[in-house]
C-alpha cells in the first residue's frame, strides 16, 4: 500500500504567534518500506507520525494510504480506515492495566467487531510472534519494560495492518531491551513484509531502516536510504 | 473481549470510586423505595384500623321525614328491624365489615328533663369508638345497667354504682365517659334489647354504624351492597375522617419523594461529578483507544455501559437499603409493621429504571467531552 504525504503543514495559531510542527512536508512511502524518522524533539517527527495515523488533521496537504485521501474521510470512516490499515506502537506501551497482555492484545479487534473467539486465537498468534505466548494472562505491572513493548507489538499488528506506526518503540527501554524490540521489529518487516515507520532519536537505531526522514524544525532535511 | 469485560475490569480497578459515586443513587432509590413500603404500611394499617375513626357508612330507615340529629350525622326518626343486622353480613362484600352497632334513640323524662338514651350493644359500640375512655365498666348485654355521658352525669349529679329509674324499671350506673366533645356526652346508653323493652319498641333500630375494611374498594360500593341486600334503608358513607388521615400520609409520601427527588439530583451530579472524573483520568486511555480505531460509538458505548452499571448497581443496593431500613425504622419511629408484600409490584423495576436512567443521563455530558477529546493532545497528556 502506497503512502504519501503530499505538502503537508500543520499550523497552530496561538494569537498572534504561529508554531508550524508540519511545514510543507512531503513524504513517499512504498509498500513493505521500513523507515525511521530522526530529529531533536520539537522537530515535527511524531507529528508527522500522527498525521500519517489520521490523528491530526493537517493545516494544509493531503495524507494518501493506498489510493484513499484519509482526511476526506468523517471521522467515523477515519476510524475505521485506522482499524483495518493502520498499527500504533507508543514510546510508553499505553496498555490498559487492568486487562491482561492477551485482553490488551485483543482490543483493535474487538473494537473491529470481531468475534471474543477469534479475538482470543488471533492475540495468541500475535503475542507468538513477538515470543510472549507464556506471558499471555499477565497483566502489563507483572511484565517487564521489553516485554511490555512486546505486548504492544503484538497490539500493533493484530489486526494484520498495511502500515505499522511506532512512535520511540525503544525511548523507554534500556539499551539492549531496546536493540531487542528493534529487532523484532525489523524481523516482523521483513517476515511479514510489513510497511514500518519508527521515529527515534537515535541515529544508530533510524539508521536499521531503508529509509531514513531526517527531521528539523517542521521540514524535511535528508531522505536517505539504508539497510536494516 | 466484549464491551462489558472491559467496562467491569475497569470499574473493579476503581472500586471505591464506583462506591462512593453510586452513593446519591443508592440514598435516593432507598428513600424512594422507604418511602413506597412506609406510605403503603401506613395505608394499610389505616385499611385495618378504620373502626378507630369511627363509622365510615351509617345506615337509616329509608324516610324522608327527618328530626334527630346525632353527631355529624342526620338520622331519620323511622325505626326499621334489627334483621337488618344479619341482612348486612350478606352483602357481596361482607369480608370488608368489621364491625356493625345497632342503636335505638329515644328520649325519656327524667327530673323533669328530657333525656336522649341510647340503646346500644355496648361492646360493638366500644369497638366503634375506640376514643371512649369509660370510668367503671361497660354495661353488658340484656340487663337493666346504664353507662353515662360525662354531661348527664355531672348534671344528674349520679355515680358508678347509683341506681337510676326510668320509666318502670331500675338501672344501674355501671360506668361513665370522659368527656367525649360529641352528642355522647349529653346521652344515657342502656343495653339495646333493654333499651327496645323500656320504649316498647322491640325488635326496632333507628340506626346501624357500620365499620368497614375497605381500603382497596370505594365506601360508596358497600353503602350501595347494603341498600341491594336490605330493604328500606339508606346507607350512607362517610368518609371524611379515613380521607383525610390518607391525605395526611399520602403528603408525608409525596413529601419523601420530593426529598428523594433532590437526593436524586444530588446523586446525578455526584456521577457527573465521577465521570467527568473518570474522563479526565482515563484521557491517554481514550487516545489510544482512538489511535487503534475507537470511534465516538465505542466511546459512548464503553462509557454509557459504565454508567448502566452504576446505576444498576446502585439500584439493587438502594432498594435492598430501603427495604431494610423501612423493616427497621417503620416500628421504631411510626410504630407500624412494615411487611414487604405490602410494597407496590411496579416500585422496584421504577426504581432501578429510575437509577439507570439518571445514572445514563448523569454520564451523557462527560461521554460526550470524551468523544470530543483530541487524540493527539490525549496521547501526550501525562
Amino acid at each position: 500500500m502506497m503512502l504519501e504525504v503530499k505538502d503537508v503543514s500543520k499550523i497552530y495559531d496561538l494569537g498572534n504567534n504561529q508554531v508550524i510542527p508540519l511545514d510543507n512536508v512531503t513524504v513517499t512511502v512504498k509498500k513493505g518500506d521500513l523507515v525511521s524518522v530522526i530529529g531533536p524533539s520539537g522537530s515535527g517527527k511524531s507529528t508527522l507520525l500522527y498525521t500519517i495515523g489520521g490523528l491530526l488533521t493537517p493545516s494544509r496537504g493531503d495524507v494518501v494510504i493506498g489510493g484513499t485521501k484519509i482526511y476526506e474521510l468523517n471521522s467515523k470512516s477515519r476510524a475505521q480506515f485506522r482499524r483495518e490499515n493502520l498499527g500504533f506502537i507508543f514510546q510508553t506501551f499505553e496498555l490498559l492495566p487492568y486487562l491482561t497482555a492477551k485482553e490488551n492484545v485483543m482490543i483493535p479487534l474487538h473494537l473491529a467487531g470481531v468475534s471474543s473467539g477469534e479475538q482470543e486465537a488471533s492475540a495468541i498468534d500475535a503475542l507468538e510472534k513477538v515470543g510472549l505466548s507464556k506471558r499471555a494472562n499477565h497483566k502489563p505491572t507483572e511484565l517487564s519494560g521489553g516485554e511490555q513493548q512486546r505486548v504492544a507489538v503484538a497490539r500493533g499488528i493484530v489486526n494484520n495492518p498495511r502500515i505499522l506506526l511506532a512512535d520511540e518503540p525503544t525511548g523507554n527501554l534500556d539499551q539492549k531491551t531496546g536493540t531487542e524490540i528493534m529487532k523484532l521489529l525489523c524481523d516482523l518487516h521483513e517476515e511479514e513484509g510489513l510497511t514500518l515507520i519508527f521515529v527515534t532519536h537515535d541515529p544508530a537505531k533510524a539508521r536499521l531502516a531503508g529509509y531514513v526522514v531526517e527531521m528539523l524544525d517542521g521540514h524535511i532535511v535528508t531522505n536517505s536510504l539504508s539497510k536494516c | 473481549m466484549r464491551t462489558l469485560t472491559l467496562v467491569t475490569k475497569n470499574l473493579s480497578r476503581r472500586k471505591a470510586r464506583a462506591i462512593i459515586s453510586s452513593i446519591g443513587l443508592i440514598l435516593a432509590i432507598s428513600v424512594i423505595v422507604s418511602t413506597f413500603t412506609v406510605s403503603a404500611a401506613l395505608q394499610a394499617q389505616i385499611g385495618n384500623e378504620i373502626d378507630k375513626y369511627g363509622p365510615n357508612i351509617v345506615v337509616t330507615a329509608d324516610s324522608q321525614s327527618i328530626s334527630v340529629p346525632y353527631g355529624s350525622v342526620v338520622i331519620g326518626n323511622v325505626l326499621f328491624s334489627e334483621d337488618a343486622i344479619s341482612q348486612m353480613y350478606e352483602i357481596p362484600n361482607k369480608a370488608n365489615i368489621n364491625v356493625i352497632s345497632p342503636k335505638l334513640y329515644n328520649q325519656i323524662q327524667y327530673q323533669n328533663q328530657s333525656i336522649l338514651v341510647i340503646g346500644i350493644i355496648p361492646d360493638k359500640e366500644l369497638e366503634l369508638k375506640k376514643w371512649w375512655r369509660i370510668t367503671g365498666s361497660l354495661p353488658e348485654n340484656d340487663t337493666n345497667q346504664i353507662l353515662l355521658g360525662s354531661a348527664i352525669k355531672n348534671g344528674l349529679n349520679l355515680q358508678e354504682g347509683s341506681s337510676i329509674i326510668l320509666g318502670n324499671s331500675t338501672f344501674l350506673v355501671t360506668g361513665s365517659l370522659a368527656e367525649t366533645g360529641s352528642t355522647d356526652d349529653y346521652a344515657i346508653f342502656i343495653p339495646l334489647h333493654n333499651a327496645q323493652a323500656l320504649f316498647n319498641l322491640e325488635g326496632k333500630i333507628s340506626e346501624a354504624d357500620v365499620a368497614a375494611l375497605c381500603n382497596d374498594c370505594p365506601v360508596e360500593d358497600l353503602a350501595d351492597q347494603i341498600m341491594k341486600a336490605v330493604p328500606d334503608v339508606r346507607a350512607t358513607p362517610i368518609k371524611q375522617a379515613v380521607e383525610t388521615r390518607m391525605q395526611a400520609v399520602q403528603q408525608t409520601a409525596n413529601f419523601s419523594l420530593v426529598l428523594a427527588s433532590i437526593i436524586l439530583v444530588v446523586g446525578f451530579a455526584g456521577i457527573t461529578n465521577t465521570m467527568l472524573a473518570s474522563v479526565h483520568e482515563r484521557i491517554k486511555e481514550i487516545g489510544v483507544f482512538m489511535s487503534l480505531g475507537a470511534d465516538k460509538t465505542h466511546l459512548y458505548k464503553m462509557f454509557l455501559s459504565e454508567s448502566v452499571i452504576l446505576g444498576l448497581v446502585g439500584g439493587l443496593v438502594g432498594v435492598a437499603v430501603g427495604a431494610v431500613a423501612s423493616l427497621i425504622m417503620g416500628p421504631l419511629l411510626i410504630n407500624v409493621p412494615i411487611s414487604l408484600a405490602q410494597l407496590p409490584f411496579y416500585v422496584i423495576p421504577l426504581c432501578i429504571g429510575l437509577s439507570v436512567g439518571a445514572s445514563v443521563a448523569a454520564s451523557l455530558y462527560p461521554t460526550w467531552r470524551a468523544s470530543k477529546i483530541d487524540p493527539v493532545k490525549a496521547l501526550k497528556a501525562v
